[in-house]
């Protein structure tokens, strides 16, 4: 069994632990400032984790693999599981496109022991968050079928160049699935094509679930409530590493830049990525952006030009991945002991609640934790180190 | 100007009086900028215009914060509110004891910084870092101020600094930063234009204006920057640039329309190469003269 070298243990497998202890009153008896304190310190342990590793799947391709069948209507999340999922979802999507901007999601229904695909993979989340908010009021019907879902999804992967990174997500609230014939051979499929699933289960573990997670280098897990499974969600918005298999090759891009003929306007045209829709977006604008190859005119950056498939993208995007390539260096946890009295970066004072401050190993700086989460979470640059003459390039150089 | 500000403040009177707007100045003091190797004595015109910038900002308003940092050679510091506890400061000639404690520390500190350290060796100045450290105050004051009320941010780079791509990576976070917490970064160039910096402008809603003067840097400051990013719908500025988005290639630093990027690391190249210099990922050789059939591939 699988489960054997499967080095985590169940919980109810584990010692006894007395979590209670750990939680401890403050001085005014507020059990906030110990639990606060006990969610940064997880946060930390998360960012400790995460190592700038070389070779990341960069370009990736997702389809997410949406349970839409009866259990979706199950009251255990509030108000339901399908409008808490779909909620969660909008969320995650605006993220995952904010840290992957030249990445591509697809969305498959899995309903009435069918897959439906309902939206293709594409780079726009505007597409996908419409798609998603007409899904509020499906009939949730019947049972799901994992296998034909996954097929639908590989069908659609398979035939991306080698160099793109593939994966399936998969949010399962039913327990069971009704497939049409055996799944393990889907699963081996997956596997030689170098697919990567994740599963997220809304109810409890299944083993057919984690057999396809283990065997494709995906992560299963269940979620507890809807916080951890936002954290659940977000885990998978940083790039995955890149596969075995995956084949690495220059790709030709386009970079359009505005026209500017000075002193003429420009001429009124039409873009091409509204030219056959009668939505309010389809009118005649002057701006845009124009194929360097092609000049066919597209409103918005990063897309695939339509008419020679040159993917065009501005050096923003490109450059809005890079901090997953060159992490900021982690700190590390000092004792506090006056080494200084301010946090460099937020010039907090450091007094008697702090008992550890942050030192960054390149500028020797001292940090406060909430600097430590906001600089790895979100800014990825060290600002001790930016400011040094001697250290500013060092995350390129390492 | 009062016909400008008035509307502002009937507006937000009826809509909160919770809200604060925090201007975080950075200053360039770093001597090796050509503008002050030039003519060192610039820095004092910039000093005062800076100073009486801060002031009209205060006065606007009595929640109004503000913030100074130098941005220096070796490091980048706050000036105002600088470090430890201030002395008193007494009115002197009717004037208001906000205005006399800004010029004063900001003075006071400013000299602190400039007599640490002189060397005139690095050209460019460090701003994305003084960035980065402005974001950094800026995200406390919001974790730490009170519930329910607002705060709005920007940051203003004033620079004679020329800017080149050795921190294209710095200046690409912070700009993201600030826009993922909403801070309008604004850019006042004195000497030099600033592509990176512009960018940054154009990605956070900010202004940038190369000042064409430098004697009016205060009138620039005051007609310009002074408003809130709100009220400047409404007011004729300098028209935005068109902003170059193209990107430079990492092997010649050559702005390039079709180039192309590792799948692996992302760098950008202007043409076809076999081992990537940056990550030294080798590329499959079948590809270089199978460029025409790669295209077909995409079709």
């Amino acid at each position: 069994m699988a489960e054997e070298d499967d080095p985590k243990e169940y919980r109810w497998e584990t010692g006894y632990e007395k979590t209670w202890e750990a939680i401890k009153e403050d001085d005014e008896g507020f059990l906030q400032a110990s639990v606060a304190d006990m969610v940064q310190r997880a946060k930390r342990k998360r960012q400790a984790l995460k190592q700038g590793s070389q070779k990341l799947g960069m370009m990736r391709h997702l389809f997410l693999l949406l349970d839409c069948s009866e259990s979706m209507s199950s009251q255990d999340l509030k108000p339901t599981r399908l409008i808490c999922t779909l909620k969660l979802l909008e969320i995650f999507l605006e993220e995952f496109f904010d840290q992957n901007p030249i990445s591509q999601i697809g969305i498959i229904l899995m309903q009435n022991k069918r897959a439906e695909k309902i939206s293709e993979l594409a780079g726009n989340y505007r597409k996908h968050i419409k798609v998603l908010s007409h899904l509020n009021r499906t009939n949730l019907l019947g049972e799901p079928s994992l296998q034909n879902g996954l097929e639908m999804a590989l069908s659609s992967l398979k035939l991306l160049p080698s160099h793109a990174s593939r994966e399936i997500l998969v949010i399962m609230g039913s327990l069971t699935t009704c497939d049409p014939g055996d799944i393990s051979n889907t699963i081996e499929n997956l596997k030689l094509e170098g697919v990567r699933c994740s599963v997220i289960g809304l109810a409890a573990e299944v083993h057919v679930c984690r057999q396809l997670a283990n065997q494709t280098n995906g992560i299963y897990n269940i979620i507890l409530d809807d916080n951890h499974y936002k954290d659940l969600l977000f885990q998978q918005v940083d790039p995955p590493p890149a596969a075995v298999c995956l084949e690495s090759s220059l790709i030709k891009m386009g970079f359009p830049h505005q026209l500017n003929n000075e002193g003429s306007d420009e001429p009124l045209t039409m873009c091409m990525c509204h030219v056959d829709s009668t939505e309010d977006g389809s009118k005649l604008t002057s701006g845009g952006y124009y194929c360097p190859q092609c000049f066919s005119k597209y409103c918005e950056l990063p897309v695939e030009c339509r008419a020679c498939g040159l993917t065009l993208v501005s050096a923003p995007h490109l450059a809005r991945s890079y901090h997953h390539l060159f992490p900021a260096a982690n700190y590390i946890e000092v004792n506090f002991n006056n080494q200084t009295f301010v946090c460099f970066a937020c010039q907090k004072l450091f007094g008697e609640l702090d008992k550890q401050v942050y030192n960054c190993p390149n500028c020797k700086k001292y940090f406060c934790i909430d600097c430590d989460i906001f600089v790895h979470e979100t800014l990825h640059t060290c600002p001790g180190c930016a400011t040094n003459p001697l250290t500013f390039q060092i995350a390129l150089t390492n | 100007m009062n016909n400008i500000v008035l509307p502002d403040e009937t507006q937000t009177d009826s809509s909160s009086d919770d809200e604060t707007s925090l201007v975080v100045v950075i200053l360039d003091s770093n001597p090796g900028q050509k503008m002050l190797r030039d003519s060192p004595h610039v820095l004092t015109h910039c000093v005062d215009s800076i100073i009486a910038f801060a002031n009209s900002h205060l006065m606007q308003k009595a929640q109004n914060k503000l913030a100074i940092m130098a941005c220096h050679s070796k490091t980048s510091q706050f000036i105002y509110p600088g470090q430890g506890k201030h002395t008193d400061v007494r009115q002197v000639d009717g004037q208001y004891e906000v205005f006399t404690a800004v010029e004063k520390i900001t003075k006071k500190n400013l000299a602190k910084v400039l007599t640490a350290d002189s060397s005139t060796v690095t050209k460019e100045s460090l701003l994305a870092g003084a960035i980065a450290m402005a974001l950094c105050y800026i995200s406390r004051l919001q974790r730490t101020k009170p519930p329910g009320a607002t705060l709005n941010c920007r940051i203003l780079v004033v620079t004679g600094s020329s800017c080149s791509a050795s921190q294209y990576m710095n200046y690409m976070n912070v700009f993201f930063t600030a826009q993922k917490q909403n801070v309008v970064i604004d850019v006042c160039a004195l000497d030099q234009h600033l592509s990176l910096l512009q960018q940054g402008c154009d990605i956070t809603n900010g202004l940038y204006l190369k000042v064409p003067q430098l004697q009016g840097l205060l009138q620039y400051l005051l007609w310009v920057f002074l408003p809130e990013p709100p009220i400047r719908e409404k007011l004729v500025l300098p028209p935005p640039l068109k902003v170059d988005y193209r990107a430079a290639c990492f092997c010649h630093r050559q702005l390039i329309e079709i180039g192309y990027v590792c799948s692996v690391c992302l760098s950008i190249f202007c043409r076809f190469s076999p081992i990537c210099t940056t990550c030294h990922t080798v590329f499959k050789m079948p590809a270089l003269p199978a460029v025409k059939p790669k295209k077909k591939k995409k079709i």
